[in-house]
């Protein structure tokens, strides 16, 4: 405590304010006189502003070794640049071969539907299978020969899948197809066939004449999209070839059918899709 | 290229290399560096306590600074830019770290420790000013860094931390008492 009224308290109060030189007045002559009469305050405010005034001063510190190495290892990370596209010509299509093979898809289509339909009103939907390799099965073997591939028309209908009983197999599944129509178990081997050479059929015309539209045009495509639509078509032959000869082997899986199946969509898919792509500019 | 000399302003000096390195030259952006490093790590180094840390939050800064410096357009001198862009990279290294830290409980000890042995003072004796700086609490060096030593205003630096300036002030005070502590032993 001094004469000007002020205690070491109230001075260590204010004092932030007095360092920033933000004390407003009467309280900053107030302060001025508490320091000229209190020695601990007035050793504080010595200190404290020699602590600032030496931390201005402080030089700056080096590092301890070349940082610009390090530096320049992840700013020099290599940037690919997307290569240009190339500059294509643009070449005059006629639209009357437009026209030809929208026609022609919708002919296919139309096929694919009429024979499919029939083979609905028959009471199944269509699956692929191929019949057992087993020559004592007569009633199964279809005109395929024992590793033929085809869709056929499902007799047999369940929610689910349905099993068909091969008799030479000691009870066990011959085929196996998808269907939503209500549960009945029917669908002899020999009718199972016959409905897989149908579907066969279908299938064929589809992918025949699907396959002339994209040989026509050929001519119309960019070289490196017939490229890649050929390779894929490659690949959807050898897993169709690959589920026949697994089906053969193993008639009774619902797995195999299912792929052959979906690998006669597939193509026919893209071969769709083939024959309905734009001319390339 | 020609875009980018066009818009930016810069101090002499600096600006025929702060252009070039905004276009990509490497060399330019080297020399840049060479100029301001020892600058930068002082803040790095200062501001997180650690000259080990201070080098690993130098090279952050420059990269970061590679990465901005074409949206750099001259309106501040370039090392108040490079300084401010500094302070942001040591903040925000902190705030990912403590994040990280809160999650392994592990590693909060490893980060102690590592605190600690790069805090220790090199001489037993006296401890300097630098020394006593390093060993301050993290909140209240890093603002007694930015005020009284880079010179930054109490509603700056309670911009940059996301606190008041009445609470930046009063960091500051405790640090500087803390300091005097110090320094007195």
């Amino acid at each position: 405590m001094t004469n000007s009224n002020m205690t070491c308290e109230a001075f260590d109060a204010a004092l932030p304010n007095y360092l920033e030189g933000t004390l407003a007045e009467p309280l900053r002559t107030t302060v001025a006189e508490h320091l000229s009469e209190c020695v601990r305050c007035a050793s504080l405010v010595r200190d404290l502003e020699k602590i600032q005034r030496d931390a201005a001063a402080l030089p700056d510190l080096v590092p301890s070794r070349d940082l610009w190495q390090g530096i320049e290892a992840r700013i020099a990370a290599p940037v690919i640049p997307l290569a240009a596209r190339p500059e294509r010509q643009r070449r005059f299509v006629p639209a009357w071969m437009g026209i030809a093979a929208a026609a022609l898809i919708v002919s296919t289509a139309g096929i694919t539907y009429t024979l499919t339909a029939r083979s609905f009103q028959k009471g199944g939907s269509a699956v692929a299978s191929v019949t057992p390799p087993t020559p004592q099965n007569n009633q199964t073997q279809s005109t395929g020969g024992s590793d033929s591939g085809a869709t056929q028309n499902s007799t047999t209908a369940t929610p689910t899948d349905i099993e068909a009983t091969n008799p030479q197999r000691g009870g066990g599944v011959s085929r196996i197809a998808r269907s939503t129509a209500p549960e009945t178990r029917v669908g002899t081997p020999a009718r199972l066939a016959s409905q897989g050479e149908e579907s066969e059929v279908v299938y064929g015309r589809e992918i025949d004449m699907l396959q002339k539209i994209v040989t026509q045009r050929k001519s119309q495509l960019d070289s490196s999209t017939i490229a890649i639509i050929e390779r894929n078509l490659r690949i959807i032959d050898a897993a169709i070839e690959q589920s026949k000869t697994a089906l053969a082997k193993d008639p009774a899986s619902r797995l195999l059918s299912d792929q052959l199946t979906h690998a006669l969509d597939k193509k026919v898919e893209l071969l769709r899709t083939a024959a309905l792509l734009p001319a390339s500019t | 290229m020609a875009a980018v000399s066009n818009t930016v302003r810069v101090p002499m000096g600096d600006s025929a290399d702060v252009a070039l390195a905004a276009a990509g030259d490497r060399q330019a952006f080297e020399r840049l560096y060479r100029t301001h490093a020892n600058r930068v790590f002082s803040i790095c180094a200062r501001m997180s306590g650690s000259r080990v840390r201070g080098e690993e939050l130098t090279q952050d800064v420059f990269v970061r600074t590679w990465e901005k410096l074409p949206q750099f357009r001259g309106e501040s001198a370039f090392s108040t830019w490079l300084h401010r862009l500094a302070v942001n990279v040591v903040l925000n290294a902190r705030k990912s770290e403590a994040k990280q830290a809160s999650r392994t409980e592990e590693s909060d000890v490893e980060n102690d420790r590592r605190d600690e042995m790069s805090r220790a003072p090199l001489h037993i004796e006296r401890m300097d000013l630098k020394d006593a700086i390093a060993n301050l609490p993290d909140g209240a060096r890093k603002i007694f860094v930015l005020h009284d030593i880079e010179g930054y205003k109490h509603e700056e630096i309670a911009e940059m931390m996301g606190i008041t300036s009445g609470g930046s002030k009063a960091q500051l005070h405790r640090a500087r008492l803390l300091l005097r502590e110090a320094l007195e032993r």
